[in-house]
């Protein structure tokens, strides 16, 4: 077992855990934050997307010992986040999700990109998405969103 | 609209009332549920295709049990067996766990338990599995021919239904052209994002099974409990949470459905097991795969004559609950012709077992196939004539005077106007542009083309039609359970499964369409067995037109009974009562559902002496009548460009001209179209569940099973016609399964277009950029 000491969401955790426990099911099992989705579990579909020191990672192939020190931002976590309020009512607007499941990872990646790229067009949109699959939408809902949000910002 | 002016009704751009737990992080999946005291499952399973005399060897000292075959057995737990009433149809039992032999790659062959997934993966992992290895049957053409192995002992062979579809075959004989091709569909796993997921318990308060399942079909699933498990109906409860996905996938039954709840009574806690993505490439690769040798034949003018096919779906290994195993080879037989007239049938369908997962319906349910093989042959016929595509199919489609259309094989297309969906799709991708851009050389070399699909698809299967094909599960009236609750608002109970379609949101809309309510007074229940009316589930694009049809029809009969109170208290007949605006309006003022409500609930001194005690919740119920299907269709068109040098193939312009009848949400309706797009962009150009000649699976993670990304498809353009079905309530036609069927036809069609000039003609999904390479090589 390891010692690990981290924030979640604002909230410092400290826990036992044994070194080959991953970080998402850390978040999920021990926190029992269950916004963060597994989809693959060998991180291509990006569904376990959560924010590390504010930056977007894989928490299915991160270790959750590699999160020690770090604060970790989930889906639970942007209540007062004005970028992820402008995403989820876009979201909503624009039909982005249908089952649900790839959403918060989803969510996570779109709030990272109109923050990052303020100038992005479509195909940079389509691009920086890549790492996040949705097998539901065509991603036509999800694009549009993000370019909503993006416009909204420049403007 | 009816609806009141609340702008919620039918046709209304309702915005989803299931959006928000999603977007906070607050859905709850199987996978999110603990329990105390819960353990998790990891499942041995079979690393070879073919093996008998299977032997399971448990690690000792191990702190829980492992269940094998032999555990099942000896407390009399049922397999699965399907059998259609379809003659001829060879089945076997299905174990939940590998009884004996190993019949593929993945299958469950042991239960090991620990107090967390990795435990119980460190204990799978010490579980020994010996056999003796046998010769596997990979291909389904191999596996007809009288030297392969047989998947199951005691058969003849590997033949599972051999059907065949004629009517007035020899009216073919010496046809002015005749053009011959085969086309192949690969295997694919569905993969929903959310794989499948059990957790079950016994509660002893009660005295019942509590399973929950990531299913589209929990009454089902509940009724094969207690077959296997011997189990009363009372005994068992099922429900289904927030469902990640399902196209099909979550329509049948799982082996984990029946040994994860015996597991966990025989263990007396509470039992999860979480399918990761690695188990559902190998043991749910399960879709698709398709061969066809089909002969279309003509008169000189290009007018058809008909159709001679020999079809061959590769089944798997077992015969899945509820729908058998028999369901696409015997739609693929039935119902090759698609929108076309013909006047001359010959289909021969066989269903054949191979050493792979069982085939389970995916959304388009054999249809992605046959119309792949009819769209195809059909632009191998207009190259032959030197016709334009869409002309030839402008020529062949059932035109609108001719509705209803008795098809050669027995079924009837309700309504719609085929051609003028085709005319549609070609002005909005404009193919005269189209044409000169093919004049023109492009700066980069590659090659464009352009290609059109068009499909029906008989949605929401009716009892007859089930009944007379013989089918093993046949569905039949749909009930709605409706309460005007205390508020004045309405509780609607429904045994269908919303997993993404929204239906939480757009069968709500049927209700606020009858009585003028706002939405936010309509809640939807549903995904739990003990509180929704039995109904065989969602699939085959049925929950719209029947679980809306019933609350259509139970806001009927509930209507009446509020207007009955609305009388007495108005002071007035009934017959001059009517509902708007959730009200009973009379000819002297109007008293409100709520005061309604209030009344029934809480001060029935003041109800009238003719009052219906049934009062005001109601179940009834909902089939067209006669029990006919009504018919979706639409127009594809697809422009690609083709790189002959890397054998990559971009979707530059895709457009769709569809019908559903009338749309009760536009936005999800698009919605609906666009991710069945995707999926069918998946099938033409990306995913195939790959084999081995040994049967090992070649594309276990998503590095080798491509999925659809983002930018894999340009913005669609959606068109649409609205012709109402006569058969439904509101006139509305099944929509989810769609737009998955024409997208690897019209690919296809565009790409074989592209590489015209080069003599080459491609086959086969998906339409990767080796096969592209191969099929130019073989064309120099």
């Amino acid at each position: 077992m390891t010692e690990l000491t981290l924030k979640i969401n604002g909230e410092d955790v400290t826990a036992n855990v044994e070194p080959r426990l991953s970080l998402a099911d850390f978040i999920r099992d021990h926190r029992r934050l269950t916004g963060t989705h597994l989809g693959c579990e060998h991180g291509v579909c990006g569904a376990c997307t959560v924010l590390m020191n504010g930056e977007p990672i894989r928490s299915c192939i991160t270790f959750a010992v590699v999160a020690d020190g770090t604060e970790i931002t989930t889906i639970e976590g942007f209540d007062d986040d004005e970028p992820m309020a402008q995403m989820r009512q876009a979201f909503h607007e624009n039909h982005a999700l249908q089952c649900g499941y790839c959403t918060p990872g989803m969510l996570v990646a779109a709030r990272d990109i109109v923050t990052r790229l303020p100038d992005a067009d479509e195909a940079r949109v389509r691009l920086e998405l890549a790492g996040n699959l949705c097998r539901c939408t065509g991603y036509v809902g999800i694009v549009n969103a993000i370019l909503e949000v993006l416009e909204k910002r420049r403007s | 609209m009816a609806d009141g002016g609340t702008g919620h009704g039918i046709g209304a751009r309702v915005l989803r009332k299931e959006d928000w737990r999603f977007l906070n992080g607050v859905g709850r999946y199987v996978a999110d549920i603990a329990r105390p005291r819960l353990l998790e499952a990891a499942i041995v399973r079979s690393p070879v295709a073919h093996g008998r005399n299977l032997k399971v060897t448990v690690p000792e000292g191990a702190d829980y049990p492992v269940f094998t075959a032999d555990d099942l057995a000896a407390a009399g737990v049922k397999p699965i067996h399907v059998v259609s009433k379809y003659p001829g149809h060879q089945a076997a039992d299905y174990p939940h766990l590998a009884t004996g032999k190993l019949r593929f790659v993945g299958e469950s062959v042991a239960v090991c338990l620990a107090e967390t997934r990795a435990g119980a993966e460190d204990l799978a992992a010490q579980t020994g599995v010996e056999f003796d290895p046998l010769p596997p049957v990979i291909d389904m053409i191999a596996a007809v021919e009288d030297t392969a192995a047989k998947i199951h002992d005691n058969w003849d062979d590997n033949v599972i239904l051999d059907s065949l579809f004629e009517a007035n075959a020899e009216g073919m004989a010496g046809a002015a052209i005749s053009v011959t091709r085969t086309f192949r569909m690969n295997r694919q796993a569905v993969n929903p994002l959310e794989g499948a997921a059990v957790l079950a318990e016994w509660d002893a308060r009660d005295g019942r099974l509590v399973v929950h399942s990531s299913s589209q079909i929990p009454h089902v699933l509940k009724n094969a409990l207690c077959e296997c498990l011997g189990l009363r109906q009372n005994q068992v409860h099922v429900i289904a949470p927030d469902v990640g996905g399902g196209f099909g996938y979550k329509c049948v039954l799982l082996p984990e459905e029946i040994f994860i709840p015996w597991v966990a009574m025989q263990v007396k806690r509470p039992v999860r097991w979480i399918q990761d993505r690695r188990e559902h490439l190998i043991a749910a690769a399960n879709a698709r795969e398709h061969h066809y040798s089909v002969t279309l034949h003509a008169n000189p003018d290009g007018s058809f004559i008909g159709i001679e096919a020999d079809i061959i779906v590769d089944s798997g290994a077992y015969s899945v609950y509820p729908h058998s195993n028999i369901l696409e080879s015997t739609m693929a037989g039935r119902t090759l012709h698609g929108p076309y007239k013909l006047s001359a049938y010959s289909v021969r369908s066989r269903a054949v077992a191979t050493n792979k997962p069982p085939i389970v319906p995916y959304r388009g349910v054999a249809r992605p196939g046959i119309c792949f093989a009819m769209e195809l042959a059909i632009d191998a016929m207009a190259r032959e004539l030197g016709r334009e595509p869409f002309d030839l199919r402008m020529q062949n489609l059932v035109p609108p005077e001719s509705m209803p259309y008795s098809t050669i094989t027995g079924g009837q297309f309700d309504s719609g106007d085929y051609p003028e969906a085709l005319r549609r799709a070609m002005a909005l991708i404009d193919v005269p542009a189209i044409r000169a851009r093919q004049q023109q050389v492009e700066a980069d070399g590659r090659l464009i083309g352009i290609g059109f699909g068009c499909y029906i698809e008989m949605t929401a299967l009716q009892t007859s039609a089930a009944a007379r094909a013989g089918l093993a599960a046949i569905p039949g009236y749909e009930q709605a359970h409706v309460r005007l609750t205390p508020d004045g608002g309405l509780e609607i109970g429904v045994g269908v499964q919303n997993h993404g379609q929204g239906m939480e949101t757009t069968l709500a809309q049927v209700a606020c369409e009858k009585f003028g309510l706002d939405i936010d007074l309509v809640a939807i229940r549903h995904g739990d067995t003990a509180t929704s009316p039995y109904s065989t589930g969602t699939y085959a694009s049925r929950s719209m037109v029947m679980a809306g049809g019933a609350i259509a029809r139970t806001c009927d009969v509930l209507g009446g009974h509020i207007r009955r109170i609305g009388a007495h208290l108005l002071q007035c007949a009934f017959d001059d009562t009517r509902i708007e605006n959730a009200a009973v309006v009379g000819p002297s003022g109007e008293v409100s559902f709520a005061e309604i409500a209030r009344v029934w609930h809480r001060n029935p001194e003041e109800l009238p002496a003719d009052v219906d005690p049934a009062g005001v919740e109601v179940t009834s119920g909902f089939r067209p009548s006669p029990d006919n299907s009504p018919f979706s269709y639409a127009t594809h068109a697809a422009v690609v460009a083709v790189d002959p040098d890397l054998g990559h193939v971009e979707i530059l312009d895709y457009v769709i001209c569809e019908d559903c009848g009338t749309i009760v949400n536009p936005m999800i309706v698009d919605g609906q179209i666009v991710g069945g797009l995707l999926q069918g962009v998946g099938t033409a150009l990306f995913e195939e569940s790959r084999y081995d000649d040994q049967g090992q699976p070649l594309s276990s993670t998503f590095a080798d099973y491509t999925m659809p990304g983002p930018t894999h498809l340009p913005m669609v353009r959606l068109d649409h016609l609205v012709t109402p079905s006569p058969l439904t309530e509101f006139g509305v036609k099944g929509l989810g399964e769609g737009g998955a069927i024409p997208p690897p036809a019209a690919i296809a069609n565009a790409v074989n277009d592209a590489l015209r000039g080069m003599g080459v003609e491609l086959s086969e999904t998906p339409i990767s950029p080796r096969r592209v390479l191969a099929g130019i090589a073989a064309a120099r």
